[in-house]
């Protein structure tokens, strides 16, 4: 058996990391929410992914297993992927528009 | 002749032999479809010259000569021959139900009759329009060739076929024939309309023939004649309300080919067409099919007795209606196609009141002279470009080249006006007397009215003859397109050459002779050759029931005015057509001005002012028509497309179509585009889902 | 490998190599490899010995696709099927032929699709499999979409899209029948079995409410497609902005699925359910003849008014279908073939002249007779039997579907077949016969005959078409036109060959009949009693 599990589980450290977690996607999407700067916004997002691989890491921890843990390496590896990409669409759009207003953006739009 | 009659059995049409020997007789069927191919692959072809109507008076007369070749061995009882299958089914293990409708001839008498008339009339007019048409050469020639081959095939088949199916195929092939025929001059609209308006009326009556053949198989099991009759015959008298409705259906067909109220309509546009199709089809051959098929389905129509009431009702109307048409008409062609619908009343008559010889009679002989009154007119059509209104001609026996026209035409007109000793005097009286000496009040009303028709009919006739043909020369040419040539110069009118003079003549002839059975009746007291023809017939019953016996029937007859039917008959029709000939010689030749000033007092006179101008605009039949039945259907038809494609399509289904796309629409806003709509939408749904989760734990705490 | 596989083969290899090699070579590869089609299927034809048994002549053994699910390759034939699937192949070499001037760009493309779209009509004719038989009747929506949307007129998106949505809703319902059908014969059996024969014994096992309900979900699914009245204005849009080999394809064919569904699974899956919905379903078909032929009456567009009275002549059809004894279901689908002939004909005709002038406007064309006779001559016969002139081929359908309707009631006549219809249902559909002389007479009268009228804004006859038919042309019709004659002058042969199938698949019908009409008469009886 893993010796790091044998480790029984801190509620109260669990408890801290959950609440941290929570605060780290509040302050993520009211961030993605309120700025209109791309890279922030883009950086918020980062921040909402990082509340969601705490509290993973955390309710592994409650369950005694490693599961979370592994979930997180895939979350950092995907999003370090998906930051490299998004950066450059960031940039490229920013060529564009010569700005970083997400607002002049809504092609979307039917 | 007669001894052949007592080979006669009164079963006769329960024994049919089956004719193998005469399998030959199929070529009467195929020289003209041959024909037919052969014209059509000229007219494709394009190839130049009188060809196409060598090959079809070639195989018309080929086929007369072959209907000759068998009326010469005719066996005494019908026969069927077997030529090929068409459309047969059978299943299950009675044989009710079994469809037989093969390529197979019924050969009776009756057939015979109608044959000789047919296929020598059509190898007749054949070879007429070979000179007629020739201006046509270089367009139509083929064309029209192929269509009078594809009527003579459709019509044998009508009048040999062994099955209704196969009479159907006919009846709906001359229909088609005379749709291409009348619409042979396509340029002209009207034409197109009147060939258009031909096929139309015409379906309405092959819709009730269709049913009525429907009807037949449900009820008797079979729809070939040989069975039929039989099946007929050891049917129950009393028969149940479907079987009943069989000879109204038949009749509905009869009246659409043979141009009765209320299908007569479509006649008199038909004229449209060249003369010799006029002549053929419309007068002498097709439009008796009618009768033909009412002669051959007699049986049927002897189970209800009721439906020959309507048959003479409808036929002694249509009679009398079409002649006050004719006489108010100015052209030449369409009275002789009123008339034609008038006499055909007359054969309706006679069916109806019993005497399918004097219909079947009857129609022998208009065959001659309606197609001779038909080809006269031709002729002068042919000679005067295109001439006519007969306010435009006059006095024709004077110009030179129309003499022998103006002759035959005279004989036709006196055949018409059926003067004593006439073929017409013969057969129309036979109608008119059993008419008139028949038991039932309402077959003697129709008598009368047959024998006032009958003045008319003089009337009208000789109003023709005396204006075109008598009198003082003077004409006005018409202004065919193909005789742009005598524009310029002055109008010469050419007379006919021998391909019109010869069948001009030889029908003459036909028609002289088509008299005389009832001469050798009358004066040999010897029996009618077409009595002779029809008792042999599935028509027999009616032949015996109305002229078995002529001595016979003067005994029961009832008397009118103190005389024996047939004479009065006689009497009668004889001096109302003097009445008739005489006012017309008064006012159509001897003071040509009395007609107008006449017709000047009637129109000035109240109350009947009204009479010739509606006679002249034919009492207005097309027109009401026009508004009963069509305009009703045409908005209909526009109601539905409306409602097809504007309710049913751009509404219900476009409706249903777009309904994805209208509930999207509700919730569009949301989706602004603006990415931080989007993030507000997610974040807003991930809120209400966490209100949803905290709303039940609180109640879960509850 | 049978022909039966070739004839779904050849087409989609065909469709490959189009694929791979240069535009000017297309149309000889899709002629050729349909030609190959057609000769498969001529072998087939002649040594066909399922024509007097009624039976399929099919492969010794099914291919497996799916085992799990008892899904499997399975061709073969039976009378009716092997016809349809001659009327296939014999129209899709000539519209390719009449394809060669009409269409100008994207050739490859198209040619492709239209060699798709062959072998999915193959494919579901040939198919014994009911999965089978929905893959090749549903993927027929694909290629045609395609040839709409891309060669067709004006409105050509507007009518794709609705062709498909249209459709394959409609289609829907017959898989969500048939996969129903297979999932409930396993959990009855525990064998998954797709056999269409297979699914029709279970079906005719079922009590009559859920066959009520299947038959509903079959012929109401299959009906999109026929079409049967109110489900039918995908039609008229479809085939006016189709191009004319789409059209004869849509109309010759593709509609033709609908009945064989029809005839192949819907009437023999629930036969209970079928004569139950007999009359409602006859009553639309009434209707529609004369709500179609009227409609034709008043379009000034030639290829909307063909469109319509299709619509007018497959209810006859279907009537016919609904008639339960053997002369009706024979009419049937021997008017089927016959439509698919005649009314294909006159879209190509039609095509010809939109080719030359440009529009199909009736009010902008009028006596075309004086500068193409040839063509005339083809229109006038394809009109005439279109209308149902006896003598050529579809009179011989209609009379037998009327006829067939006639005499199917309870009848006080000795019959086998005893039906649930009757004279009243043949009489109204009867007048077709008048509206359809009226509607197509008028259409005659204004195009072929009277006073020459052409479009003046139009350069006519464009480059590589002569004023008439071109020999290429005539090849296109003359075919067809020989086919309407030899079909309505002798039907004897293709009739008595047809007959076995269509007697094994009305077999379950007259008990049933019988037993519902005996139902009917105890509950007049019933009330009548209660009545007193």
């Amino acid at each position: 058996m893993n010796p790091l599990l044998a480790i029984a589980a801190d509620t109260s450290i669990i408890r801290v990391a959950l609440l941290l977690s929570a605060l780290l996607f509040a302050i993520g999407v009211a961030g993605f929410l309120t700025r209109r700067n791309m890279i922030i916004m883009f950086l918020c997002t980062e921040l909402v992914f990082q509340g969601a691989a705490l509290a993973m890491i955390a309710f592994g921890r409650l369950h005694g297993n490693l599961s979370g843990q592994v979930f997180t390496i895939f979350i950092l590896t995907v999003a370090a992927a998906e930051a490299a990409l998004a950066l450059a669409l960031v940039v490229l759009l920013y060529r564009r528009r010569e700005t970083l207003s997400a607002e002049v953006w809504s092609e979307l739009k039917e | 002749m007669t001894p052949m009659l007592a080979l006669v059995s009164s079963d006769v049409t329960t024994a049919v032999v089956d004719g193998a020997a005469f399998s030959w007789l199929g070529w009467t069927l195929a020289l003209p479809a041959i024909s037919a191919v052969l014209c059509t692959l000229c007219a494709l072809l394009k190839v130049p010259g009188k060809l196409p109507a060598m090959l079809t008076v070639a195989s018309l007369g080929a086929s007369f000569a072959l209907v000759l070749q068998f009326y010469q061995q005719m066996p005494a009882t019908p026969i069927t021959i077997h030529l090929a299958e068409w459309m047969s089914f059978s299943w299950g293990p009675t044989d009710f139900h079994a469809l037989q409708a093969p390529l197979a001839l019924y050969i009776d008498r009756l057939t015979v009759f109608w044959m000789l008339f047919v296929t020598g009339l059509g190898t007749l007019i054949a070879l007429y329009a070979s000179e007629y048409m020739e201006a046509d050469v270089k367009s139509g020639y083929a064309r029209f060739f192929a269509g009078v081959s594809i009527f003579l095939f459709s019509m044998t088949a009508l009048v040999m076929g062994g099955n209704l199916l196969l009479l159907y195929l006919g009846w709906e092939g001359v229909g088609l024939a005379s749709y291409l025929l009348i619409g042979y001059y396509y340029t002209r609209p009207a034409a197109v309309a009147a060939a258009k308006k031909a096929f139309i009326v015409n379906r309405i009556g092959d819709l009730g023939l269709a049913l009525g053949l429907f009807l037949t198989w449900r009820c008797y099991g079979t729809i070939e004649f040989s069975e039929l009759f039989s099946r007929i015959a050891s049917a129950p008298s009393n028969a149940p309300w479907d079987e009943a409705l069989i000879p109204y259906l038949f009749m509905l067909g009869a009246f659409g080919k043979s141009a009765q109220i209320p299908l007569y309509v479509w006649l008199p546009d038909a004229m449209e067409g060249p003369t010799p199709v006029s002549a053929l089809i419309h007068a002498a051959t097709m439009v008796t099919a009618g009768v033909y098929l009412i002669a051959r389905m007699y049986p049927i129509f002897l189970v209800q007795p009721d439906a020959l009431v309507v048959v003479a009702w409808v036929g002694g109307s249509t009679a009398l209606l079409a002649a006050t048409i004719g006489m108010a008409q100015f052209d030449l062609k369409r009275v002789w196609a009123y008339s034609t619908i008038s006499q055909l009343g007359y054969m309706f008559l006679g069916l109806g009141v019993g005497t399918t010889f004097g219909a079947c009679y009857h129609t022998f002989t208009h065959a001659f002279f309606k197609a001779l009154l038909f080809l006269t007119a031709g002729a002068v059509m042919h000679g005067f470009a295109g001439q006519l209104d007969l306010r435009h001609l006059s006095g024709l026996r004077r110009v030179p080249g129309f003499r022998l026209v103006s002759w035959l035409a005279l004989l036709g007109c006196l055949w018409l006006a059926a003067i004593p000793f006439s073929a017409a005097y013969f057969s129309k009286d036979t109608i008119l007397a059993t008419a008139l000496g028949s038991d039932r009040a309402d077959f003697r009303f129709l008598g009368w009215m047959g024998l006032f028709t009958a003045g008319l009919t003089a009337y009208y006739t000789f109003r023709i003859w005396f204006r075109v043909f008598a009198g003082p020369v003077h004409f006005v040419p018409g202004n065919d397109s193909h005789d742009a040539d005598h524009a310029h110069a002055k109008f010469h009118p050419h007379g006919p050459r021998w391909a019109i003079r010869l069948p001009l003549i030889l029908i003459a002839i036909g028609a002289v002779l088509s008299g005389l059975p009832g001469y050798i009746e009358t004066f040999a007291h010897k029996e009618n050759w077409a009595q002779w023809m029809i008792a042999g017939s599935s028509a027999v019953e009616g032949a015996g029931l109305s002229h078995g016996g002529h001595a016979e029937h003067a005994d029961h007859g009832h008397l009118v005015l103190g005389m024996d039917a047939h004479k009065a008959a006689s009497l009668l029709s004889g001096i109302l057509g003097a009445i008739g000939i005489g006012i017309a010689f008064w006012i159509h030749l001897a003071r040509r001005s009395a007609a107008d000033s006449i017709r000047r007092t009637i129109e000035h006179t109240p109350l009947i002012g009204w009479i010739p101008r509606a006679a002249e605009r034919k009492w207005y039949v097309d027109e009401v028509y026009h508004a009963a039945f069509r305009m009703p259907l045409w908005m209909t038809a526009h109601v539905l497309h409306f409602i097809d494609k504007h309710i049913v399509d751009a509404g219900v289904v476009d409706g249903i179509g777009r309904a994805p796309a209208s509930l999207g629409r509700v919730f569009r806003p949301l989706y602004g585009g603006a990415l931080q709509s989007y993030a507000v939408t997610m974040a807003g749904g991930i809120g209400l889902i966490l209100v949803w989760l905290v709303w039940n734990w609180v109640r879960g705490v509850h | 490998m049978s022909a039966a596989w070739i004839t779904i083969l050849a087409p989609l290899l065909g469709a490959l190599l189009i694929g791979l090699s240069p535009a000017k070579a297309a149309r000889w590869i899709a002629l050729s490899v349909s030609g190959v089609a057609l000769a498969a299927i001529l072998q087939l034809v002649m040594n066909f010995p399922g024509w007097k048994s009624g039976l399929f002549e099919s492969e010794a053994n099914p291919v497996p696709f799916l085992p799990e699910f008892g899904i499997t390759l399975w061709l073969g034939y039976d009378s009716v099927a092997i016809m349809l699937a001659l009327l296939n192949a014999v129209l899709v070499p000539l519209c390719v032929l009449g394809s060669f001037s009409a269409i100008r760009e994207r050739e490859r493309e198209y040619y492709a699709w239209f060699m798709v779209l062959s072998a999915s009509i193959m494919l579901a004719f040939a198919s014994r499999d009911a999965i089978l038989f929905y893959i090749g009747y549903e993927f027929t929506l694909v290629p045609m979409v395609f040839l709409i949307a891309i060669w067709g007129g004006p409105e050509r998106k507007s009518a794709a899209t609705k062709y498909f949505l249209y459709t394959f809703f409609g289609s829907i319902f017959v898989l969500g029948a048939i996969l129903w059908l297979g999932v409930s014969m396993h959990a009855a059996t525990g064998v998954w079995n797709f056999d269409i024969d297979a699914l029709i014994a279970y079906g005719q096992s079922l009590p009559a409410s859920t066959q009520w309900w299947l038959f509903l979900c079959l012929a109401g699914g299959f009906a999109v497609k026929v079409p049967i009245f109110q489900l039918h204005t995908w039609l008229p849009l479809a085939h006016d902005q189709a191009p004319t080999g789409g059209s004869v394809i849509l109309a010759g064919t593709l509609l033709k699925l609908g009945t064989y569904g029809i005839f192949r699974i819907a009437l023999p899956c629930a036969p209970e359910g079928a004569v139950a919905l007999a009359p409602f379903f006859a009553v639309l078909c009434v209707i529609a003849v004369v709500y179609a032929s009227l409609i034709c009456w008043v379009q000034r567009d030639v290829k909307r008014l063909i469109a319509y009275s299709s619509i007018g002549h497959l209810a006859l059809c279907v009537l016919g279908l609904f008639a339960f004894n053997p002369i009706g279901a024979e009419g049937s689908v021997y008017y089927m073939v016959n439509h698919g002939i005649s009314t294909g004909a006159l879209f190509l005709c039609i095509g010809m002249v939109y080719e030359r002038y440009h529009t199909k406007d009736m009010e902008r064309l009028g006596g075309l007779v004086k500068r193409m006779p040839i063509w005339a001559f083809f229109m006038g016969l394809f009109t005439f039997a279109s209308l149902g002139l006896p003598g050529l081929n579809g009179f011989v359908g209609e009379v037998l579907c009327l006829m067939g309707t006639f005499i199917a009631d309870s009848g006080s006549t000795p019959d086998n077949y005893p039906g649930v219809l009757g004279p009243w249902y043949a009489t109204v559909a009867a007048s077709g016969l008048v509206l359809a002389a009226m509607y197509l007479l008028i259409m005659l009268g204004k195009i072929v005959w009277g006073p020459l009228t052409e479009p003046h804004d139009d350069h006519h006859a464009p480059s590589g078409l002569s004023v008439d038919l071109n020999w290429r042309e005539i090849g296109v019709l003359a075919p067809l036109a020989v086919l309407c004659l030899w079909l309505g002058l002798a039907p004897g042969y293709v009739l008595s060959n047809l007959e076995p199938a269509c007697t094994r698949m009305l077999a379950p019908f007259p008990a049933i009949v019988q037993a519902h009409i005996a139902a009917d008469v105890q509950t007049a009886h019933d009330s009548e009693k209660e009545q007193n």
